[in-house]
Parts: structure tokens; sequence; C-alpha cells
């Protein structure tokens, strides 16, 4: 027991080190040796000074970084979920009922392969670069990997479960809710997890194209006035975000789909 | 069998139905509504395909701009995954490599590829090095998590048997661990390949003379919505059958195990 804790602690130290090994790594070789330019390579200090700054200056693309991650947010909320109220229950149906299936899947296996970003360029000439389209763009990800996942999760219903519904008289509305949802709950989470995944990266992609605010926006302005410190602030500010969108979710799943195989 | 043979029958039936339904649908708002003015009619869009693929968009032909964005694709891939999946066997297997980097690769792998273009584009330049960095960047931060997994969760019974007939640490690493991980390993390789195709799109799209991005880009910078179409085709037919093949590879692979289908 003493021992597993020792060799924990060990390990965590190892990690700290190496990560700290490697902040002084980039330290030295870019503010001691000047092995890279700062406008070509930002130091640490460079990074978190622009971060600080960017809490409350403007320049140079137009807004403070709370103004832009919030942009990004809106829009990318606002797409996934449009997205999650048309791909769920669009997967249920078509797991369930064979007809749908039969109809709808052709279709969905023409988008499919299509990765989100590719529509943007013609989801921009059809709406402007307004919200609209980067929103219809996030949609069509999120879509997509909702409707693979619910679909997989009611395919899993056992049988014999069903069987055991029909026993017992249940209805076919019955069964599909009673039954197959809660089978599938987990597998729907794994996919609304995925889907957020896609929706930032394609949000980020649509602003690098084209936008006016936002955090793909910032790197972008911060590449054109070659300020790469702002863009690794927006880099770390799209992971983090997207990290943290992440944690809600398997949150909300180990809340939801408590006792089902989430862990 | 006769059941399968009607089922296969009124899916292809329903199959022609649904996508007959889309493009007449299609057809008839581009003819009857103002939606006309700004989308092309699939006939359209047919035509002007093959017109691409004999002839040329932009420098090449879209066969050209096709195999110009795969080459991007499966050398960046290549790289990538070899990268990922090596360091990812590691990390499950010793705790030490997993204690050094794991934190810095938990850092990074929340970075979506896309947002790494602009810096790419700052140290690496507008020319083809960017895009392959992107792309080894998007490979690698989907297969080293699988193929972390996978080693971290090889049945110890079986590394515990060899070790006990005598197997040394190279050994059962060589011969248990990485066969073993093999279904996960490739589980992130479907992940990384689509992953990369999307990467290089974006990539081609935010700077690139030729490749599939750079057609619906400059579709759209021409405001030409019949090449952005025929460019999405071709993406959506370059996706397919990459997954296609990794699919194939997978089935050969891991013919040993059921579960990896």
């Amino acid at each position: 027991m003493m021992k597993a804790k020792n060799k924990k602690w060990k390990y965590t130290l190892i990690s700290i080190c190496s990560v700290s090994f490697v902040v002084i790594v980039w330290y030295l070789c870019i503010n001691v040796l000047h092995l890279k330019a700062e406008t070509v390579f930002p130091g640490p200090l460079t990074v978190v000074k622009t971060f600080i700054q960017k809490l409350y200056t403007k320049a140079p693309d137009g807004a403070t970084l709370p103004v832009h991650l919030i942009s990004s947010l809106k829009v990318a909320l606002l797409g996934y979920f449009l997205g999650v109220l048309f791909g769920v229950p669009v997967g249920i149906m078509m797991a369930w009922s064979k007809w749908v299936d039969r109809l709808v899947r052709p279709l969905f296996d023409l988008i499919r392969p299509v990765p989100g970003l590719a529509w943007i360029p013609m989801f921009i000439l059809l709406f402007g670069i307004g919200i609209t389209s980067k929103a219809a763009v996030i949609f069509l990800s999120t879509a997509v990997a909702c409707i693979v996942n619910s679909y997989t999760g009611i395919r899993q219903t056992k049988e014999e479960h069903l069987w055991v519904g029909d026993v017992f008289g249940a209805t076919n509305i019955q069964k599909l809710f009673r039954i197959a949802v809660p089978t599938a709950l987990p597998m729907i989470f794994t996919g609304l997890r995925v889907a957020m995944g896609a929706a930032w990266m394609a949000l980020v992609a649509a602003e690098l194209l084209a936008a006016s605010e936002g955090l793909g926006y910032m790197i972008q302005q911060g590449r054109y006035s070659s300020k790469p410190a702002l863009v690794f602030v927006g880099m770390l500010m799209i992971g983090i975000v997207g990290l943290v969108l992440d944690t809600v979710l398997h949150y909300l799943e180990r809340k939801v789909a408590k006792g089902m195989n989430a862990e | 069998m006769n059941d399968k043979v009607k089922e296969r029958l009124l899916s292809v039936l329903c199959a022609i139905i649904s996508i007959g339904a889309f493009l007449g649908l299609w057809w008839w708002a581009t003819q009857k509504t103002d939606l006309g003015n700004l989308l092309p009619n699939p006939g359209t869009v047919l035509k002007a395909m093959g017109g691409y693929i004999t002839g040329t968009v932009g420098k090449c032909s879209l066969i050209m701009h096709t195999f110009n964005s795969l080459r991007r694709v499966l050398i960046g891939f290549c790289i990538g995954s070899m990268l990922g999946v090596s360091l990812g066997l590691l990390m499950g297997r010793y705790e030490l490599a997993k204690a050094i980097f794991n934190p810095l690769y938990r850092i990074i792998r929340p970075i979506p590829p896309i947002a790494w273009i602009p810096i790419s584009i700052i140290w690496l330049g507008l020319g083809e090095q960017a895009k392959i960095f992107l792309i080894i960047l998007a490979a690698f931060a989907n297969t080293t998590l699988n193929a972390m997994t996978g080693s971290a969760n090889v049945d110890p019974q079986v590394i515990n048997a060899a070790r006990m007939l005598g197997a040394k640490e190279g050994q059962i690493f060589r011969t248990i661990v990485i066969p073993a991980s093999v279904p996960a390993i490739f589980a992130g390789l479907q992940v990384g390949i689509s992953c990369s195709w999307a990467s290089v799109v974006a990539a081609e799209m935010i700077k690139a003379e030729n490749g599939l991005g750079w057609i619906i880009q400059a579709g759209m910078d021409n405001n030409n919505m019949t090449q952005i179409l025929a460019g999405i085709i071709m993406i959506g037919i370059g996706g397919f059958v990459l997954t296609c093949i990794m699919r194939t590879i997978e089935g050969v692979m891991c013919r040993w195990n059921k579960s990896g289908r």
C-alpha cells in the first residue's frame, strides 16, 4: 500500500520534471541562446505576457480574448445543439425502423465521407460569412457523429431483452424508450463527445477562413501581424476550451448514464 | 436465402428512390425557386466534373489535384502514425515513459490540428512542409491514445505466462504486446486517417496552389459554386477510398480477432 503510494509520487514527480524540463529548454533556446527570433518562435515568458495583455487590450484584431472566446462558444454551441437535436433522433430512428434505415441510409452514406469543414466554402457562398454559415458547418459535423453513434448504440440492444419486453406486452414505443434507448445511452454520449470535438475543430477552421471575430480569427490575425505569441495564446485557449467542453460532457455522462458501462 | 435476396432488392430500390428524390428535389429547387441563382443543378455539376477530369481546374486536372492531396496525406500519415503508435505502445507498457511523455501529450492533444495552421505557416512557410507537418500532427494525436490503451490492456496472464517461460522484456514487447495491441492501433489509425484527410483539406483551403482544398477555396473566391460542389464530391470519394483501404488492411491484419472488425 505504502509502496504503491510512493511509486505514484515518484511518477508524478517525473511528470512535473518533464514538463518543466521542456519549458526550461524552450526558455533557454529562445531567450538565452537566441536560436530562433522571437518573431518566429516566442519564448514562454512572451506567451504568458501576451496572454495577460490580451485579456484587456484589443490590438491587433479588434477584440479582447474573452470577447473572441464568447463569440466562438456562441456559434459552436448553437450549431452543436441543433446538430444533436437532429442527429440523435435520426440515428435512433434509423436503427429502430427498417424503413427509415432503407430510405435515409443511402443519403447519409453519401454525406458521411465528406469532412464537415469541406462544406465551409459552399455555406459561405450560400449564407455569407456570418453566424449562419458557421453554425451550418458545425451542425453537419455534429449531426454525422451523433447519427453514427446513436445508430450503433441502438443496434447493440440485446434481442433477449426485446423478447422479454414482448412477453410482458410492451408496445413498440415502450420497447424503444425503456429498453433500446437506455442500452444505447453510453454510445450516444460517446457520440456527443466525438461530435463536440468535431464541432470545435470545424469552428476553428471556419474562423480561420472567414470571420471577423472568434479564436480562429484571432490566431489568423496573429499570423498576419506576425505575432506568434498571440497565435500560441489562441492555440492554447482553443485546446483548453475543447478540454473543458469534453470534461463537462464526461461529467454529464457519468451523471446520466450512471450504472451503465460508462466508467 | 430468398428472404435475403428480397431484402437486398428492397434496399437497393429504396436507395434509388431516396437518392433519386434528393436529386429531384435539388433539380426542382434550382429550376423553380430563387435558389437557382446560387446553386447549379446536379446535371451541371456532373458535366463540369467530367470536364474537370479530362480538362483542367487551375493548373492541372481534377485527378492530379486529388493525387496531390492524397500524396500529402500518405506521407504525413505514415510518419505521424509511426511516431504515434510507437510512442503510444511505449507509454502503455512502461510507467516511466508514460510519466515522461503523457503530460506533454495531454497538453498537445486537445488542440485541433487545424489550429496549428497559422503557426505552421510562420515556422515552415507556405510550401509542402507546413501541410505535411499538420497531417503528421493529426495522425499522431489520434493514434497515440489508442496504441497506449491497447498496450496497457494486454491480458496480464499472457505476459506472466511468457515471463514464466523465460521470455525477456524485449521479447515480451515484440511478440506479445505489439501483436495484442493491433486491433486498438487500427481503431486509432481509422480515426487518424479521416482526421488527416480533413486536415489536408483545411490546410489546402488556407494556402495552396493545388489539391482538393484549393479547388473548393478557389471556387469560393471566384463565386463558382459548380467547382465547389465538384470538389466536395471528390473529397467525399477520396475520404471514402481511404477508409475502405484502411478497413481492408485492418481486416487482413486482425483476421484472428473477431472483435477487431
